[in-house]
């Protein structure tokens, strides 16, 4: 059991960006991550009001990351795979209480 | 002088009798709740799924998943493939020590069992009999007498 402070990022993005968002992530000081297949569900009437398109393939990657990079990391993620680009991503961060297994 | 017996009385009381001493009449929620979120290789993912089950843990849910590892890597370190799962389970707090206790040694000892686990904490929970599921409250659910 660790006694080191860490977040944990989710990062939700269009399938086949995840190789962008960890690129990002590793460069922020980030080790590595893992990565779930999902399926998007916005509502169709929001995408018509603001005119974007929701692809429905998307990947949730986690990251576990110490405290003090956390900030760096979602910065590194925002700026290369966030809403703006193609990936559409969104990410945040959760604090977790316990952890095992990082040695 | 005599706070300090008095204090001294209250830490010979174990420290779970405290706790439910303190709880109000009629609170429902006694136990605190974590989301244990467990990395694992995928053919370890139901032999580990099975081990947090015996924690008092009724609800887990399992999701396939993969490594980010770049291919030289897995080809230096001789593995096959990054796939691996998650394990979603919804623990108690004051078993979350004995859980996580035990992760810690099957992680160093089992063979290819190495993962990576974290919790993190419930602030809300909808409806009193799924939280009466999720903490394994048994006393709460009334008999058929």
């Amino acid at each position: 059991m660790s006694e080191k402070t860490y977040e944990m990022i989710f990062c939700i993005i269009n399938a086949g960006y995840s190789e962008t968002v960890m690129d990002a992530a590793r460069e922020a000081g980030a080790r590595g991550g893992t990565v779930i297949r999902a399926r998007g569900t916005a509502g169709k009437e929001a995408e018509e009001v603001f005119k974007i398109t929701v692809h429905p393939d998307k990947e949730v990657i986690m990251i576990l990351v110490p405290k003090d990079i956390k900030d760096a990391v979602l910065e590194a993620i925002y700026k290369s795979a966030g809403m703006s680009t193609a990936g559409q991503g969104i990410a945040f961060s959760l604090p977790v209480n316990k952890t095992v297994g990082l040695q | 002088m005599a706070l300090f017996a008095k204090k001294k009385n209250t830490e010979t009381v174990p420290a779970e009798a405290q706790a439910a001493k303190q709880l109000p009449a009629g609170n429902i929620a006694p136990f605190k709740l974590e989301l244990l979120i467990t990395i694992v290789e995928k053919n370890k993912a139901e032999f580990y799924a099975d081990l947090i089950q015996s924690f008092d843990v009724n609800f887990q849910f399992l999701t396939p998943a993969r490594g980010t590892a770049k291919a030289e890597i897995l080809d230096y370190l001789g593995l096959a493939d990054s796939d691996k799962s998650v394990i979603f389970s919804v623990v108690r707090s004051d078993r979350l020590d004995d859980i996580v206790y035990m992760l810690g040694t099957k992680f160093r000892t089992v063979r290819g069992g190495k993962g990576v686990a974290v919790s993190v904490p419930f602030t809300s929970v909808i409806g009193s009999s799924v939280y009466a599921f999720l903490c394994n409250a048994r006393s709460t659910v009334k008999g058929d007498e």
